[in-house]
C-alpha cells in the first residue's frame, strides 16, 4: 500500500488546486445560490476534466478534493463521478452533462423501479439522464426537474418522475452498477474531505488569531483539543478515501468494504469539523456574512447524500457478519 | 498510489514469511494472541522473560530480522523504510512480538547508536539482541506528563556520580541489568537544561526495587529507589546536563513504528467482536452491527493512515495522531467486548482460551497513559502539527 504521489499525480492535485482557488471564489458560491446561471461561465474551466470520471478512481479523487476545497458549484461531479462510469458500462458515448438517477421512493441509493425519483443531482444543467431500474437503465433527455430545497445550495437536487413505459432499459448487469455506485460513492467522499480539510483550515487560522483574555483563543487547551480530534479525523477520512480509491483501481476485493468505510469516515469527520468548527468561530460563525455555514450546509448535505454515516455502517456491517 | 508493492518488496515478504514458518516458536504465537490480556490465566503474574523469548530475540537478531533496517551487525539487513513496514505488518498478521522487552531494542539501543562514545555504542547489539535487559527510569511520583521536573539527583564526584531519588511505574526494573535512568544534574538549571542520562547496573548497591501490580492484577511494574547508588562517570550518555535532547530522541526512535502492532490489534479485535456478536445471538441487532461496523471503520481508515503518513515521512509529531487514536480506539473496542456479554460482562471467571474482555479493557490503559497520556498527545498534534500557541 504505497501512498506516495507519482509526479503526474501530484500536478493533477496541484493543477486542481489552482484551478478552483483562481476561479471558484466564494462570491460565485453565494451569487450562485440566487442564480444559479452565475456558475455557468465557471463550467468552461471543467469541461476538458470531465474524463477523469473515465480513468483512475486516485485521480478524480485528488481533483474532487479541490473541488470540495471551495464548494464548487455545478454538473461536473454528476457528470464525471456519476454519470459517465455509469454509460460507459452500458457500451454508451457520453454526452457532454449527464446525471443519474437512481434513489426511488425510499431515497436509498439502490436499484429501484419506481417513476419517483428523489435526490438526482443537477438535473436541470445536463444534457442526458440516466435512470437505473433493475437489471439495466434507461438514458433519456433531459425530464422535467422539480427542484428539492436543501441545506446546501452549492449541491442542486431534483426530484424526477421518470415516464416508465416510454424508454427501453438498456441491460446492465447489477455488479457493474454497484461498481460505479461505489466509485462515485467514493469520489463524492473525496471531495466531502476537501470541504472537511477546508474548514479544519479555517478554523485552526481563527483560533491563531482571534485574542481574548489577551491570548489566541487557540492557546486555550479545550480549544486545541477539540482542534486536534477535529485534525485526526480528517486525516483518518483522508487515508481512507484514497485507499478505497487505490482497491478500486487494483481491482482488489476489499474494494467493497473499503467504500463503505470512505464514505463514513469522510461524513464523520465533515460533521465534526463543522460542528466544532462553527462553535470555536463563535458569534461570527453564526452569522450568514461568515463563509464558514456554507461550508456547514455542503458537509451535511453531502454526509447524507448517497447513504449517510449510519447507512455506511449498515451496509458495512453486512459485509462483516453477513 | 497503488496498493501493490514492488516486486523486489513482495521477495522480501516472502523471505520474511519463510523464516517465520520455520523459527517462529509456538510460544511466541500463543502469547502474541493474549499480549493484550497481558496473561492468559489471569493469576499470579506470568514469567515475565521466559526462556523461549531469549531465544526468540536472539535468533531474530541472528538472521537479520530483529531490526531489519539496520546492519547485521546490529541485527539487521539494511532493510528500507518500506520493507521494515512490511515486516511489522507481517509480524503482526501473525501475532508474533519480537522481543517481551521493548525498551532495549527499540529506546536504549538507538540512543546508544546516536548519542553514545564508541564504548557505550559497543553496548548497543546486546540491547538489541535482548542479552542485555534495560529499563528506562523516567517518570518519577512528582514528574509524570511533565518529566522535565524531575528530582532524581545525581552529584558528581570524582569519576562517579551519586544517585538518590526514586523513580516509578518502571516496567521491566524487576528483570532489568541495567537502567537508562534520567537524572537531575543542575538544580539551578531552568529545568529541561539541568538533567543527564546515566546508564545504571541494576546490581549496583543502594538500588532497591519494589514491584507494583498492575491494574489488572497479573503484571507489574515497580517503583526504584536510589540511595547514594555510586555510577562511574563513564556511564554518562551525551554531555552533561544534555539529557532532555536524549529524551525526546529516544521516544521518537521507535515510536514512528509501534502503530503497525497497534492497529493490527485493533483490526483482529473488530474480528473477534463480530464473533463474540454472533456466538451470543446479537448478531441480527441493528445498534450492534452498526456500532462494530464503526469500530472497524476507524480501525480499517487508521490503517490507511499509518500507511500514508508513512509515505509521506510523517515526522515524529504526526506520529502522535497514531499512537492517539490506536490506543483509544483499542480502549473503546475491549468496552464494547465487555458489553456485549451484557450481565456477564462484569464476570471475570472466563472459558478457557475466551478473550477476557474486561482484563483487555483494564490493560488498555497503559495505551492510553504510558509513554505519553492521550492528552498530552492532544497537545503535541495541537501545537506541533497544527502550530496553535503554547497554553499559558
Ligand atoms: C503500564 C505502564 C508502564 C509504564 N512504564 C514506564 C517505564 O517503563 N518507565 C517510565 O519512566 N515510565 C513508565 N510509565 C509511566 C508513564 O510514562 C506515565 O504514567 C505517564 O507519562 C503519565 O504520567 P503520570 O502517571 O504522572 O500522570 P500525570 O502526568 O500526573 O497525568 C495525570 C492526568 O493529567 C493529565 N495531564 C497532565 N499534564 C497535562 C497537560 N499538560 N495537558 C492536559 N492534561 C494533562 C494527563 O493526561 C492525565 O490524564 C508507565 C506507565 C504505565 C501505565
Amino acid at each position: 500500500m504505497d501512498f506516495a504521489l507519482t509526479d503526474d499525480q501530484q500536478l493533477l492535485s496541484d493543477t486542481a488546486r489552482s484551478l478552483f482557488t483562481n476561479e471558484y471564489p466564494l462570491s460565485v458560491v453565494r451569487a450562485h445560490a440566487d442564480d444559479p446561471s452565475a456558475a455557468d461561465p465557471l463550467w468552461k474551466h471543467l469541461t476538458e476534466w470531465v474524463a477523469l470520471g473515465d480513468g483512475p478512481l486516485v485521480d478524480l479523487c485528488l481533483f474532487l478534493e479541490e473541488a470540495g476545497a471551495v464548494l464548487a458549484p455545478g454538473p461536473f461531479f454528476a457528470t464525471a463521478a456519476l454519470y459517465r462510469p455509469v454509460v460507459a458500462a452500458l457500451g454508451r458515448e457520453p454526452a457532454a452533462t449527464g446525471t443519474v438517477a437512481v434513489a426511488g421512493e425510499s431515497g436509498e441509493w439502490v436499484a429501484s423501479a419506481d417513476r419517483v425519483r428523489r435526490f438526482v443531482v443537477e438535473a436541470d444543467a445536463v444534457e442526458e439522464v440516466v435512470v437505473v431500474v433493475p437489471g439495466g437503465a434507461i438514458i433519456t433527455g433531459p425530464l422535467p426537474a422539480r427542484p428539492v430545497e436543501t441545506l446546501d445550495s452549492t449541491r442542486r437536487l431534483f426530484e424526477l418522475d421518470v415516464p416508465m413505459g416510454e424508454h427501453a432499459a438498456l441491460p446492465l448487469d447489477p455488479d457493474a452498477l454497484t461498481g460505479c455506485l461505489e466509485r462515485a460513492t467514493v469520489a463524492l467522499s473525496a471531495e466531502l474531505v476537501g470541504t472537511a480539510r477546508r474548514i479544519l483550515d479555517m478554523t485552526v487560522e481563527y483560533a491563531k488569531e482571534r485574542v481574548q483574555f489577551d491570548r489566541p483563543i487557540g492557546s486555550f487547551q479545550a480549544v486545541q483539543h477539540k482542534l486536534a480530534d477535529m485534525a485526526l479525523d480528517v486525516e483518518r477520512a483522508t487515508a481512507a478515501v484514497y485507499y478505497a480509491a487505490m482497491a478500486f483501481d487494483a481491482g482488489d476485493a476489499d474494494r467493497h468494504r473499503a467504500a463503505h468505510v470512505a464514505k463514513a469516515a469522510a461524513g464523520r469527520a465533515a460533521r465534526r469539523a463543522a460542528k466544532d468548527g462553527i462553535q470555536i468561530h463563535g458569534g461570527i460563525g453564526y452569522t450568514w456574512e461568515h463563509d464558514l455555514h456554507l461550508f456547514m450546509r455542503r458537509a451535511y448535505a453531502s454526509e447524507f447524500l448517497m447513504g449517510s454515516s449510519d447507512w455506511h455502517h449498515e451496509r458495512l456491517a453486512g459485509l462483516l457478519f453477513d | 498510489m497503488k496498493l501493490a508493492w514492488s516486486a523486489e518488496d513482495e521477495a522480501f515478504r516472502a523471505e520474511l514469511a519463510a523464516f517465520l514458518d520455520q523459527h517462529a516458536p509456538p510460544e511466541a504465537v500463543e502469547y502474541g494472541r493474549h499480549l493484550a490480556d497481558e496473561s492468559s490465566d489471569g493469576g499470579a503474574p506470568p514469567e515475565l522473560l521466559p526462556d523461549w523469548a531469549r531465544v526468540w530475540q536472539a535468533t531474530l537478531f541472528d538472521h537479520g530480522w530483529m531490526v531489519p533496517g539496520y546492519p547485521p551487525e546490529l541485527g539487521g539487513r539494511n532493510a528500507t523504510p518500506t520493507q521494515t513496514l512490511i515486516y511489522l505488518s507481517e509480524l503482526a498478521a501473525r501475532d508474533v512480538p519480537r522481543s517481551l522487552h521493548f525498551p532495549g531494542y527499540a529506546i536504549v539501543g538507538p540512543s546508544l547508536l546516536e548519542f553514545g562514545n564508541e564504548e557505550q555504542r559497543g553496548l548497543a547489539p546486546a540491547a538489541i539482541r535482548g542479552d542485555a535487559v534495560w529499563c528506562i527510569g523516567m517518570s518519577e511520583p512528582n514528574a509524570g506528563s511533565d518529566l522535565a521536573g524531575l528530582q532524581t539527583r545525581a552529584v558528581q564526584d570524582g569519576d562517579t556520580f551519586v544517585v538518590n531519588g526514586q523513580k516509578v511505574w518502571t516496567s521491566y526494573a524487576m528483570i532489568a541489568d541495567r537502567c537508562m535512568c534520567y537524572v537531575r544534574t543542575d538544580p539551578d538549571a531552568p529545568k529541561h537544561k539541568g538533567i543527564s542520562v546515566l546508564m545504571i547496573e541494576m546490581d549496583t548497591p543502594g538500588i532497591e526495587v519494589r514491584p507494583l501490580r498492575h491494574i489488572t492484577g497479573a503484571a507489574e511494574f515497580a517503583e526504584v529507589f536510589f540511595t547514594d547508588v555510586a555510577v562511574p562517570a563513564a556511564h554518562l550518555l551525551g554531555d552533561v546536563n544534555d539529557g532532555w535532547r536524549i529524551t525526546t530522541g529516544s521516544l521518537a526512535h521507535e515510536r514512528g513504528g509501534l502503530w503497525v502492532p497497534g492497529v493490527a490489534r485493533c483490526r483482529h479485535t473488530v474480528d473477534e467482536l463480530v464473533g463474540v456478536a454472533k456466538a451470543r445471538g446479537l448478531d441480527a441487532d441493528p445498534g450492534i452491527r452498526r456500532e462494530i461496523a464503526a469500530l472497524y471503520e476507524e480501525a480499517a481508515s487508521l490503517w490507511a493512515l499509518g500507511h500514508k503518513g508513512f509515505a509521506a515521512g510523517a515526522g515524529g509529531a504526526e506520529h502522535s495522531y497514531m499512537k492517539l487514536a490506536y490506543s483509544e480506539l483499542l480502549k473503546h473496542q475491549f468496552e464494547v467486548g465487555m458489553t456485549l456479554h451484557g450481565p456477564d460482562g462484569a464476570v471475570t471467571s472466563g472459558e478457557p482460551g475466551d478473550p477476557v474482555w474486561w482484563r483487555r479493557f483494564f490493560a488498555s490503559f497503559a495505551g492510553t497513559i504510558a509513554g505519553g497520556t492521550s492528552e498530552i498527545q492532544r497537545n503535541i498534534i495541537a501545537q506541533r502539527v497544527l502550530g496553535l500557541p503554547r497554553g499559558a
